[in-house]
């Protein structure tokens, strides 16, 4: 259960201050498939990131799993996330310099469960990457890519997906393998939050929200 | 991944950004060995070259008409020879290369000569030094320039001096001093010349700096009192010039080194310490993925730390190897005359695989904390 309370989060720059969400309140249950959606600059990805444990914001809480995400160390919080949250981003964020499989074991010592290469070419193998494990991210093409990045979210199994645009750099043959892996995913019993401006996730989540200006504008 | 094999990983991915970083240690840390290898030699050599500027301390007779002294050259009266032995005894006195001298004027072979016996160098009280003024065998005598251009005598020949028999053992060259109308022989030679048997007029000696500290005025009070309490009836001549000039280049030695390799661990770690900012800078969307993967703040620095030991490590091996060459290798043409010196110092070895890791980690313990404290959401959202 995700729980965020009146959660506000302002920019400070230069020009002024940007508020990026305006005390925003929002419930969402285990096994739920979010699809947060509205125009750029309306807050997805900051609420994608205070989920995550990676974005304090200004005032309201984030409860995940019955924890105040804000409220504990910043050590804990590195530590919950690595258990329960696997991170999915549009621009892919794979370390240039490691291959597939690599890549895929980045966090697998992180956390209290540790996973090894049979269990990240199994994953891959499900993704269809059985060809490319030993290829270097530059040797991918965008949607193998983003699979790998899938992969590193996926490998231990956390409880929670967030997903910040990973259709962004696709074509629509992977835009749908994508997707369906999310599904397949939520199937499982994970819950997915994914933001995208694309009307067709909308097919895919079980609920759906509108953003725009930091507030919920609709929730479907 | 282990944080070792992430190093490992972007050492091979940004080889540029390591190769300079470990240069810039394996150069600090060769010339840090080379310097260190040569040290003693260096220090030797300087002692050598300012002792060889002459003796700097004249022990006389006190009741020595001092106007007289200086017309001369010497006094005119003497004292025991046993003086020098008694002096050499007392341990913790700042005199070194004692050396006992009989000085007299004499007409030989129409000429007005310095005939001058010196005895070979008395060492010090638990110091055993090289001799620093030549000592010449019973029988023998150098000559000076002129009294040989004058007379016509070379090396290897024999000759009377006030009725004994002397061969000549050496020819001096051209001093442009009263040196050149000297003729040096045994002490105790000279002594039965001149009917003075076991009397002397004067004692050389070397200030000897390494145990002193302060200045030249302190330096005389300090042997006048020394001298003293060890020998009553004599009193010592510091020869300024000398003294100031050989202190003045041994504090220089020092000083150059004591400031020559703090200066280059500075600009060493200036240098990595820059190269580790251009590095965090270039992973900022890496430290990201890692944060948001759960990655805590130890290992992060970890990653940037333990890249910095093993650039120490491997500079340290790399750099002793260098260092102990080129001490080898061009150490003894400079120090030519304490080049036997020169050896491989394991020790510095066991010294730079200590410090240079540590000074390495360091130099990058700021860029690591600002790799640790920047905000992963901000490098993520970077598109």
């Amino acid at each position: 259960m995700i729980r965020l309370e009146k959660v506000s989060k302002i920019y400070r720059t230069r020009r002024g201050d940007v508020r990026a969400l305006d005390k925003v309140s929002l419930d969402i249950k285990e096994g739920e498939f979010l699809a947060v959606r509205g125009p750029s600059g309306s807050g997805k990805t900051t609420l994608l990131f205070s989920i995550g444990g990676m974005l304090c914001p200004t005032e309201g809480n984030v409860i995940v799993s019955n924890r105040n995400l804000y409220a504990i160390s910043k050590s804990q919080r590195a530590k919950f996330r690595a258990v329960n949250i696997g991170f999915i981003f549009q621009m892919f964020q794979l370390v240039p310099y490691l291959n597939t499989v690599e890549n895929v074991l980045l966090a697998a010592r992180v956390g209290t469960k540790c996973f090894g290469p049979e269990d990240a070419k199994s994953l891959l193998n499900r993704l269809k990457l059985s060809d490319r494990m030993y290829h270097r991210p530059s040797e991918l093409s965008a949607g193998e890519r983003q699979r790998t990045a899938m992969a590193r979210a996926m490998l231990k199994r956390p409880g929670i997906i967030l997903a910040d645009e990973p259709t962004g750099n696709l074509d629509p043959e992977n835009v749908e393998k994508i997707l369906r892996h999310l599904v397949e995913y939520n199937q499982n019993g994970g819950t997915v939050i994914l933001v995208s401006h694309r009307k067709e996730v909308d097919n895919y989540a079980s609920h759906v929200i509108h953003l725009k200006d930091g507030h919920i504008q609709e929730y479907e | 991944m282990t944080v070792f094999q992430l190093i490992f990983r972007e050492i091979i991915k940004r080889k540029l950004n390591f190769t300079l970083s470990l240069l810039a240690v394996v150069i600090t840390v060769s010339i840090f060995v080379s310097f260190f290898t040569t040290g003693q030699a260096s220090k030797n050599e300087t002692i050598r070259l300012m002792r060889d500027i002459g003796f700097n301390l004249r022990i006389i007779p006190k009741k020595t008409d001092m106007a007289e002294f200086w017309k001369t050259g010497f006094s005119d009266y003497t004292m025991p020879e046993s003086h020098v032995y008694k002096l050499a005894s007392f341990k913790g006195l700042s005199y070194a290369h004692l050396t006992a001298v009989l000085q007299r004027r004499v007409i030989w072979k129409d000429m007005d000569v310095i005939l001058a016996g010196i005895s070979p160098e008395v060492p010090s009280a638990g110091r055993e030094k090289t001799p620093m003024f030549f000592s010449i065998k019973p029988g023998n005598v150098y000559i000076g320039f002129e009294v040989a251009r004058r007379t016509g005598l070379k090396k290897g020949e024999e000759t009377d001096i006030l009725g004994s028999l002397f061969s000549i053992e050496k020819v001096l060259p051209e001093s442009g001093s009263e040196d050149d109308i000297r003729i040096y022989a045994h002490l105790h030679d000279v002594q039965a010349i001149l009917g003075e048997e076991n009397r002397i007029n004067e004692i050389k000696a070397l200030h000897c700096l390494c145990i002193m500290k302060g200045s030249i005025t302190d330096s005389i009070t300090m042997l006048r009192e020394q001298l003293l309490g060890v020998l009553p009836d004599a009193k010592v001549l510091l020869i300024r010039a000398i003294a100031i000039a050989r202190e003045k280049q041994r504090y220089m030695a020092e000083k150059y080194f004591a400031f020559i390799i703090p200066f280059l661990v500075v600009v060493c770690m200036a240098w990595i310490g820059i190269l580790a900012l251009i590095n965090v800078r270039e992973r900022r969307r890496e430290i990201g993925i890692m944060r948001a993967v759960g990655y805590g703040s130890g290992r992060i620095a970890a990653l940037f730390l333990g890249k910095a030991v093993l650039i120490g490590l491997i500079a340290a091996a790399v750099g002793y190897g260098i260092g102990t060459w080129l001490a080898l290798e061009f150490g003894p043409d400079i120090f030519r005359v304490t080049a036997n010196m020169i050896i491989p110092e394991i020790k510095i070895f066991y010294w730079c695989l200590i410090a240079a890791p540590l000074f390495c980690a360091l130099s990058v313990f700021i860029p690591a904390m600002i790799a640790v404290t920047q905000d992963p959401a901000v490098a993520l959202r970077e598109k």
